[in-house]
């Protein structure tokens, strides 16, 4: 469109006190630079903040999530805790052991109704890297895994065990340490051997 | 009569030479010289006196910030200012459009601004002192001479925005037409107004 055609319209006079204003705003366009380098570090903070309350309601959720899996089996722990310990055919099967120069105890509560047991493990010395205890089942045809427990840190142990449905019955238990991967049979020392 | 001040092209150069070094006192000047014609601008586009006063706080602010990025080679200084006032109040009217509840006063306003270009030849007093009237009215006198259906056309593109599908609609003529309307239009005014280097004509 043609360069001068906007001086088709009409002038209107200005109120007079439009000139202070304008110019007041323009002048303080010029300082802008600062107001923006103030809203920019505004921005960062509250896109940081942002970030950290979506950072913080993604971990709060997920620790929410953690508690609610943890208490959950901490429930049905005690659950499993109460029935081995008030079952009418539950037998308390106590052995001292001693490991890495330590004396510890393995308890099994053995309850013959549901066939399971509850193993804990109290004492035990930590584990090198590569190695973990093993737990085992004597049966009638032989030692059976009942599980695998490497022990970095010396805490206790709780463990929960069905019976092998193979192997004929459960005549005793056995602890030994073995590779860290497990082994088919007991080959590394034993830490205590015992027939019920 | 109060004599209009001047501003020669000797003397824009100058000035922009003092805006270009953030000279204040300039921006005053150029304020006073300029304003009447933006917000006249920006008023007959807008139809609204609050919002064509915003949108001169926008164009001095505008030009103050970009003064660099004015090239004397490629046009004067008023020239440039006016089309950053269009832009910025046809940039305003259509924001007014999407507020539908607006639309109605603007429509009403809009048509009762729409017949011919207020006479030239008798302006009220206090327009005449105002710098810039002689080209002020070279421009209408050349848009007054199109014909009513180029001037209508030209109208509606440059004050309202609107574009040629849209003249189109609006005047229920053939794209096409329009087109031819808007290119013919352009070529008399610009060969009407092809004299016009300076301020003050």
């Amino acid at each position: 469109m043609t360069d001068w055609l906007g001086m088709a319209a009409h002038p209107r006079t200005p109120r007079p006190e439009l000139k202070a204003r304008v110019v007041a705003r323009v002048l303080a366009s010029r300082r802008r630079p600062v107001g923006w380098l103030v809203a920019a570090a505004l921005a960062l903070v509250i896109g940081g903040g942002g970030g950290g309350a979506f950072w913080a309601y993604r971990t709060i959720g997920a620790l929410t999530a953690d508690r609610d899996r943890l208490a959950a089996q901490v429930a049905a722990l005690h659950d499993t805790v109460a029935t081995f310990i008030h079952g009418p055919a539950t037998r308390l099967i106590q052995i001292a052991v001693s490991t890495g120069g330590r004396v510890g105890a393995v308890t099994i509560f053995a309850d013959s109704l549901r066939h399971r047991w509850l193993v804990r493990c109290d004492g035990l010395a930590p584990n090198a890297p590569d190695q973990a205890y093993q737990l085992w089942f004597i049966t009638k045809e032989g030692m059976l895994s009942a599980a695998l427990m490497p022990m970095d840190t010396d805490q206790p142990m709780v463990m929960a065990l069905d019976m092998p449905r193979e192997g004929g019955p459960v005549m005793g238990a056995a602890l030994s340490i073995e590779p860290r991967a497990g082994s088919t049979g007991p080959t590394g020392p034993m830490v205590f051997h015992l027939l019920l | 009569m109060i004599e209009p001040k001047r501003l020669s092209q000797e003397a824009e150069r100058s000035l922009v030479r003092r805006l270009k070094a953030r000279d204040e006192r300039a921006l005053a000047e150029l304020y006073d010289v300029l304003s009447p014609w933006v917000l006249g601008l920006a008023f007959r586009i807008l139809q609204d006196a609050d919002e064509a006063e915003e949108v001169v706080g926008d164009v001095f602010v505008r030009v103050w910030r970009r003064i660099e990025q004015h090239d004397s080679r490629r046009g004067p200084l008023v020239p440039w200012i006016l089309s950053i006032a269009r832009n910025r109040s046809l940039d305003a009217l259509r924001r007014r459009r999407r507020w539908w509840r607006k639309q109605e006063r603007w429509e009403r306003a809009s048509t009762a601004a729409a017949g011919a270009m207020e006479p030239a030849s008798a302006p009220a007093p206090h327009e005449a002192s105002v710098p810039g009237w002689p080209v002020h009215r070279e421009v209408h006198a050349a848009l007054a001479a199109l014909p009513e259906e180029q001037r209508v056309v030209v109208v509606l593109a440059y004050f309202e925005g609107l574009t040629h599908s849209e003249i189109a609609r609006r005047l229920e003529q053939p794209l096409g037409t329009v087109k031819t309307r808007l290119r013919i239009a352009q070529a008399k005014l610009a060969e009407a107004l092809a004299h016009v280097k300076d301020w003050m004509a």
